[in-house]
């Protein structure tokens, strides 16, 4: 059965793909109801899916997790919409994920790793329960403030053999140009705070933020750095703002080239 | 004394069984790795006066010749002639056998972005560089540090420069530098 459904969303992937490689130029009408269906039925609904399995399981569900961060249930999905956030008993802006790894480490079970597809389906989940809502960033926080900060210094920070920034690629007076064939994106008008974590045709998988964000460096030659670390959450404080700016609503999970 | 002792043992045991309850520390719950040091190793180095060193000597022939031979990308794999005096630079690859061997690294590539005498394919993001003497150097517009500085860091004459920085960077070395400038200043017979 899952393997059916595998091959299937597999199927519509290579129909979205070819669809997309039109899509700068004209769309026919059948066309363009195609590629409505195939937005609602993502293939990474699977994976959230399995990811909401998982979290009620292993952890309790949205129950355990509101209680977790000391929340009502009902104030969860406002709540999530402000992570990546400052969260007092962990002692940092932490992301959705280092908060399951939280949750496991105090019910006294495995510490699931950050980079691991077990991972991005549970954060997937948990951000689509906030769906709906516009990001929430608090920049009267002093925490998330500060994270903020550091999240905009690393976006313009020029390293690598190319001494290229994100900001090379995505600031206001380069998006719409053209890199190989890719337009460049405007990280706030597409969203991209509010998208991820999303299905990548590209890579046949479900990516989370942090994940599409090491893709550019690793493209544009900027070492690496882990997901995780202060300056990976910092910019997904920055680029989830941007989306926020923008009045964008979180539709997790999202559908990407 | 000893049941005094007693109580307090357990009043200290009753007391951490209880915080291990009711607040376990979490802030080292969860991973956090350190980038810090990562993205300080891989910055680009800030923009960078330099002096032509007095050791460049830009009549040497040698220097030109070496200038020209860097500039025109004539090196690396598609090298047809051999490379002028003290300048070869060699890259180690391991091959299907397992054997490491030393290749001919590719390197300079000026003519990627630049026209010039005699050039093959040249580029037109940067200036053409041909008839660069009589255009500039003869007539004072230019003189040997500025070209020497533009070729070691772009940035210091135009902050927004879409050239590549060379000398900072560590691409290459100082006497390089002087090749280049050498060459790019030296008179040329047209081909
Ligand atoms: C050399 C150019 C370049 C650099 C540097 C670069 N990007 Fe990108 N980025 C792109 C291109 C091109 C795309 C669109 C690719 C596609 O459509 O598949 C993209 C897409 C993205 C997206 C997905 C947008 C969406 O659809 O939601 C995000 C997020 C992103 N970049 C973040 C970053 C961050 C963060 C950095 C710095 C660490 C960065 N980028 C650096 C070129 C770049
Ligand atoms: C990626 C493109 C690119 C490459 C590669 C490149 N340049 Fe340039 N160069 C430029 C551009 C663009 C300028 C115009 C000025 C500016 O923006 O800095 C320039 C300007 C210059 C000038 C100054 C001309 C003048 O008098 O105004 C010199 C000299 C020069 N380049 C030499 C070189 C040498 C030598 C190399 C190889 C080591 C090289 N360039 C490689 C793009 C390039």
């Amino acid at each position: 059965m899952r393997k059916t459904i595998l091959s299937l969303a597999f199927l519509s992937t290579m129909a979205m793909l070819q669809l997309n490689a039109g899509e700068q130029f004209a769309m026919s009408d059948a066309d363009r109801a195609m590629y409505k269906e195939m937005l609602e039925n993502n293939p990474a609904d699977i994976f959230v899916e399995e990811g909401g399995e998982i979290l009620e399981e292993a952890l309790g569900g949205e129950e355990a997790l509101a209680k977790f961060l000391g929340v009502s249930e009902k104030e969860l999905p406002k709540y999530i919409a402000g992570f990546p956030r400052y969260v007092k008993k962990l002692g940092n802006v932490v992301g959705l994920d280092q908060v399951m790894q939280a949750m496991q480490v105090e019910q006294g079970k495995e510490k699931t790793k950050l980079k691991s597809g077990k991972m991005f389906s549970m954060l997937a989940y948990v951000k689509s329960l906030a769906n709906d809502e516009v990001p929430n960033i608090d920049l009267s926080e002093s925490h998330e403030k500060e994270a903020y900060a550091l999240g905009k210094k690393t976006f313009m920070t020029k390293r690598g053999g190319r001494g290229l920034s994100c900001n090379a690629c995505h600031s206001a007076d380069i998006v719409g140009q053209v890199l190989r064939t890719q337009p460049l994106p405007d990280l706030g008008e597409v969203a991209s705070g509010a998208t991820w974590p999303a299905y990548r045709m590209t890579k046949s998988s479900l990516r989370t933020p942090q994940r599409r964000f090491q893709g550019c460096m690793k493209n544009a030659l900027l070492k690496v750095i882990p997901i995780g670390s202060k300056e990976m959450v910092a910019l997904e404080v920055y680029v989830t703002k941007l989306a926020q700016a923008k009045n964008k609503k979180i539709s997790i999970p999202g559908l990407k080239r | 004394m000893h049941t005094k002792f007693k109580y307090l043992a357990m009043t200290a045991l009753f007391l951490s069984a209880s915080s291990a309850v009711c607040a376990m520390d979490l802030t080292k719950a969860y991973d956090m790795p350190d980038a810090a040091k990562m993205i300080k190793k891989d910055l680009f180095p800030a923009a960078k006066q330099y002096t032509m060193p007095k050791s460049c000597n830009l009549n040497d022939p040698k220097a030109i010749a070496r200038g020209k031979y860097m500039f025109s990308n004539l090196n690396g794999k598609k090298a047809k002639k051999p490379a002028p005096e003290g300048l070869v630079k060699f890259v180690k690859k391991t091959g299907k056998d397992g054997k490491v061997k030393k290749k001919a690294k590719q390197f300079g590539n000026c003519v990627a972005c630049h026209n010039i005498e005699g050039a093959r394919g040249a580029g037109n993001i940067g200036p053409s560089l041909e008839g660069y003497k009589a255009n500039f150097i003869d007539t004072k517009t230019r003189d040997a540090q500025f070209v020497y500085q533009k070729i070691a860091d772009p940035r210091i004459d135009n902050p927004n420069t879409h050239m590549t920085v060379n000398l900072t960077t560590g691409l290459f070395t100082e006497q390089e530098i002087c090749d280049f400038t050498a060459y790019i200043v030296s008179d040329k017979k047209k081909k």
